[in-house]
């Protein structure tokens, strides 16, 4: 039983070669300035693409404005998923089942469906159309992802760290930063790489709310049929926290996978 | 004391479930009030109902969303099943390159498809002439490829997790009592993975149903998907387009909520 079966040696190579090839391509339209049909190659590589990107604010006003609220949204959703992951994975509720059925719901739901109410209300609010709105709107995805993610991170063995501090006469504040967060740092880590990217990918919601706020995903769409070698230039700055958080993940996948 | 922790535990969840409440509910809320709403013209409130059941391209956009959501996810979950029990042997380099679509945004995914499945794309060139239109195809088979790519390695990351190590122990266990392949795949392996892929499948199903940067990127402009009619709808009627984009949207949620139910029962049977 424990050896290799010969035959799942070509079915992951062809699984690996069919889902992590293409992407490699995106590189090749990214530099591509002249591809003509039916060339494999282009025949010029240059600087065209991340120029014209530059140029659209993709690469400046829309980064940062993407940049910032997913920081933003997952400091939000740490601060806010952290003591209801404890009480969902200490078991302190009698019935989990509403709370875990409310956190469950809005991944399900399109988020589209949710923005467009939203925005009913935030055009009330002033919220319509501005950071803060496009963080809040997040948040409705982003808090259930980092929350049920937190709950590995509350076992026995936390709590005996933490009997440990009270004992040595360190307060609840003191405990969460010196004991509580480290100890589990890489269920926090985990938790904050999925849900920065949960935000940093968000389309349906950024369009609703914040249609006005230039954010990658926004800016990017016009030019996937019109100017392919743009929208892979702005793709590449889409990619570059999914390759941080896939280098992340090959190092935790270590001990995980 | 049991008071004190009752009181401890109100102010673990509360700050969580209020923001939830305000902003998923509240949102649901929005949409139903913006359903409702009677546009410029005036009008009796629930107008927009009455003309998105009259709509024959709305019954297409829901018939369309639930041919795309259910063959992307029976194709993810077969491919999944098949990829996991192929790579559950192997070390974490394979696993990895296999996850790699899994963080990979959908927008992007859909580029990636784009460059190589359209006219002209790198799939065009390499074989001299794609077989069948995939982007923009009316039959969705481009959205449903976009959607496999992406999900069949996030459901195969589950169904890893749920194997575990035990798994093969077990496996062993019963090949001793002389259970052949098909056995255990049956009695053994099924019934660790089932829970957790069906799960899995809830979340693909309820996402290829409702979202919309794929088919706005890779589907054809008819039928529409349910999100993409939506848009169209704000888009293309400025007197009720709003209201009715938000009825259309409700419907697909209230479809996420049957499914979610669907498979919690569904659960339950399994768990019996």
């Amino acid at each position: 039983m424990s050896k290799r079966r010969p035959f799942t040696w070509p079915i992951a190579t062809t699984a690996v070669a069919l889902f992590a090839f293409p992407l490699a391509a995106l590189l090749v339209q990214a530099f591509g300035d002249e591809w003509r049909y039916p060339a494999l190659l282009p025949q010029r590589f240059g600087l065209r693409g991340i120029h014209a990107a530059v140029a659209s604010g993709a690469a400046g006003e829309a980064l940062t404005n993407s940049a910032e609220i997913a920081l933003a949204t997952t400091a939000l959703a740490l601060v806010l998923g952290w003591p209801a992951a404890r009480a969902l994975a200490e078991r302190r509720l009698r019935r989990p089942g509403p709370l875990l059925l409310l956190l469950a719901l809005p991944l399900l739901v399109p988020t589209y469906a949710t923005g467009t109410g939203l925005t009913t209300w935030f055009i009330q609010l002033g919220l319509a159309d501005s950071v803060a709105g496009l963080v809040l709107a997040h948040l409705t995805v982003v808090l259930p992802y980092v929350a049920l993610l937190l709950l590995p991170a509350f076992g026995p063995g936390l709590r005996d760290l933490e009997e440990m501090a009270m004992t040595t006469g360190a307060g609840p504040l003191r405990r969460l930063i010196h004991v509580s967060v480290p100890a589990s740092r890489a269920t926090v880590a985990a938790a904050a790489l999925l849900g920065f990217l949960v935000s940093w990918s968000q389309y349906g919601l950024s369009l609703s709310v914040g249609g006005g706020i230039p954010t990658l995903p926004i800016v990017m769409l016009p030019f996937v049929r019109n100017d392919p070698e743009v929208a892979a230039a702005i793709a590449l700055f889409f990619l570059a926290p999914v390759f941080l958080a896939l280098l992340a993940a090959s190092r935790a996948g270590r001990r995980v996978l | 004391m049991i008071r004190r922790d009752r009181l401890v535990t109100v102010a673990l969840v509360a700050p969580a479930t209020t923001a939830l409440l305000l902003l998923f509910a509240g949102g649901l809320l929005g949409a139903v009030r913006q359903s409702l709403e009677p546009g410029i013209v005036g009008g009796l409130g629930g107008s927009a109902w009455s003309a998105l059941y009259h709509d024959p391209s709305f019954r297409d956009a829901v018939r369309f969303s639930a041919e795309i959501a259910l063959e992307a996810t029976a194709l993810s979950a077969l491919i999944a099943i098949l990829a996991a029990l192929a790579l559950r042997r192997h070390g974490t380099f394979a696993r990895s390159l296999f996850a790699l679509p899994v963080p990979v945004p959908h927008l992007l995914v859909a580029v990636i498809a784009v460059l190589w499945l359209a006219p002209g794309g790198l799939g065009d060139r390499l074989l001299g002439g794609l077989p069948v239109s995939l982007v923009g195809d009316r039959a969705g088979i481009g959205i449903v490829l976009v959607y496999v790519y992406k999900e069949a390695p996030f459901l195969a990351l589950l169904v890893l997790a749920a194997m575990g190590r035990s798994l093969a122990e077990r496996e062993e266990a019963a090949a001793v009592h002389g259970a052949d392949w098909p056995q255990r795949l049956r009695w053994v392996v099924w019934p660790t993975i089932r829970k957790p892929l069906a799960a899995g499948c809830l979340i693909v199903g309820a996402f290829a149903f409702g979202a919309f940067e794929v088919p706005l990127v890779v589907g054809p402009s008819y039928p529409p998907t349910i999100a993409t009619y939506a848009l169209q709808a704000t888009q293309g009627d400025l007197i009720r387009g709003q209201s009715l984009a938000a009825a259309a949207l409700l419907v697909a949620a209230a479809a996420s909520f049957a499914l979610a139910a669907a498979v919690i029962r569904l659960g339950r049977g399994l768990g019996e």
